[in-house]
């Protein structure tokens, strides 16, 4: 299951992308700061309620998955020593609370993923990075949204043709040749035909993009962010 | 300029007429490409090659990296993995294993290697290009391609095995151990597969 944007009406989903945005960096920097057994319990209680609050639950860590393997080895690698004693037990659970710490900012995450519409969120680019360069970033973060499953299908039909092929007994370099060259070809193609069709509807620097506003809501949101950003730097 | 459409005194519509600020067709094309080849890192994240010695599988996307710096130029190949990180924080399905989200970038072990890669494609079309003029790829020495994405790869490994450091409180080594020793082979295979693809005839639009 993908993680990705589920339209509700949750307390989430009301607020301002600007002021989540920013609780996540205040989040994580709390987390940096207080990676100890307590401050641990304290962050998994407001990290499970951030994401409760958008109607998300341990479901929605599932993409993270490929994240694991690394959390679960890295204690093992610093707790090995060479020579005595082996496995020293402080350094391991030393790692153990930084890769758990990993789940939490996650989890956050999670929540405004779950929340957040494609287009709130480039409106959101848009009015923070001033000028070309935030309608450039803009529009190449939608496009990005617009073109992954069309780019991601052009490359599975190529390995299922090379593979059709008896490509399978190629070596590896041959078959990464193969798949980016197609997969080269393909964006170069999509991107010529919609740079000429972007020309042809007027494409401007000054779109009209949704509106978004500050609510009471946002202020609170705003006011703990900062507070943990505060938090995290004294 | 703000019309305002009055009848019988109240004001029934109102337009908003300002002036429109065209993208001209060469920078269009420009952004449209680095978006496209944004999405295509992205979508390099779902194809994986199991390789030998490796533990995780070996996905294309530093390959990816590489040649948005070598095709696009040090500048709109930089934009290109800008698009893709601010995408994929913002909710694009587009890093390992299609997850998403700022913390990805905030907290996830394999962070650094995800802030390098904007550097390290400045980099490699930097090195490539001699500058931000675009030369024609197939009159590049075999060489300064090795040279190029060799250093691109030293750029994305330090930054990679520093985060990873960080990340999990390793120590270097043990980072390096951890997130690097097994992986660099793979990436000696996709240098081998990019110089395939910039010496064949077979990127149309380059």
């Amino acid at each position: 299951m993908t993680l990705s944007y589920v339209p509700d009406d949750t307390l989430a989903h009301r607020l301002d992308p600007r002021s989540k945005l920013l609780f996540q960096v205040g989040f994580a920097a709390a987390a940096y700061a207080y990676t100890t057994p307590r401050g641990l319990v304290v962050l998994t209680a407001v990290a499970a309620a951030v994401l409760g609050l958008a109607g998300g639950g341990p479901r929605s860590l599932w993409s993270y998955r490929f994240a694991l393997p690394f959390l679960l080895v890295a204690p093992l690698v610093a707790g090995a020593t060479l020579g005595d004693p082996w496995f020293r037990t402080d350094r391991a659970f030393e790692t153990s609370l930084a890769s758990y710490r990993v789940l939490l900012v996650l989890a956050v995450a999670a929540a405004y993923v779950r929340s957040t519409p494609v287009r709130d969120s480039r409106a959101a680019i848009q009015r923070t990075v001033p000028g070309r360069a935030g309608v450039v970033l803009g529009v190449g973060v939608a496009l990005v949204f617009r073109f992954l499953p069309l780019l991601t299908h052009d490359l599975r039909t190529t390995r299922e043709a090379i593979a059709a092929r008896g490509g399978d007994r190629l070596p590896v370099h041959v078959r990464m040749r193969l798949v980016a060259t197609a997969g080269i070809n393909r964006a170069f193609e999509r991107a010529d035909r919609l740079g000429v069709a972007l020309s042809a509807r007027c494409f401007a620097w000054n779109p009209t993009l949704p509106p978004l506003a500050f609510g009471r809501l946002d202020g609170v949101v705003l006011a703990v962010s900062v507070g943990l950003l505060v938090v995290a730097v004294v | 300029m703000i019309l305002k459409w009055v009848y019988r005194g109240a004001v029934v519509m109102e337009t908003r007429t300002e002036a429109v600020d065209l993208v001209g067709d060469d920078a269009a094309i420009n952004l449209a490409r680095a978006a496209l080849f944004a999405a295509l890192v992205g979508a390099f994240a779902y194809v994986s090659f199991p390789f030998p010695f490796s533990p995780a599988p070996v996905t294309l996307q530093v390959l990816g990296v590489f040649l948005a710096g070598i095709l696009l130029g040090p500048v709109w190949g930089g934009v290109a993995l800008s698009f893709y990180l601010v995408a994929g924080a913002l909710g694009a399905p587009v890093f390992s294993g299609g997850s998403a989200g700022l913390g990805t970038l905030l907290a996830e072990p394999t962070l650094g290697y995800l802030w390098s890669y904007p550097i390290a494609a400045a980099l490699v079309g930097g090195i490539v290009h001699r500058g931000t003029t675009l030369r024609n790829p197939r009159e590049i020495g075999v060489a300064t391609l090795v040279g190029a994405m060799v250093a691109g790869t030293v750029v994305i490994y330090t930054f990679g095995v520093i985060g990873m450091a960080v990340v999990l409180s390793l120590t270097l080594p043990e980072a390096f151990l951890q997130g690097a020793v097994v992986f660099l082979p793979a990436e000696a295979a996709k240098i081998v597969a990019a110089i395939g693809i910039l010496r064949s005839d077979a990127i149309a639009a380059a």
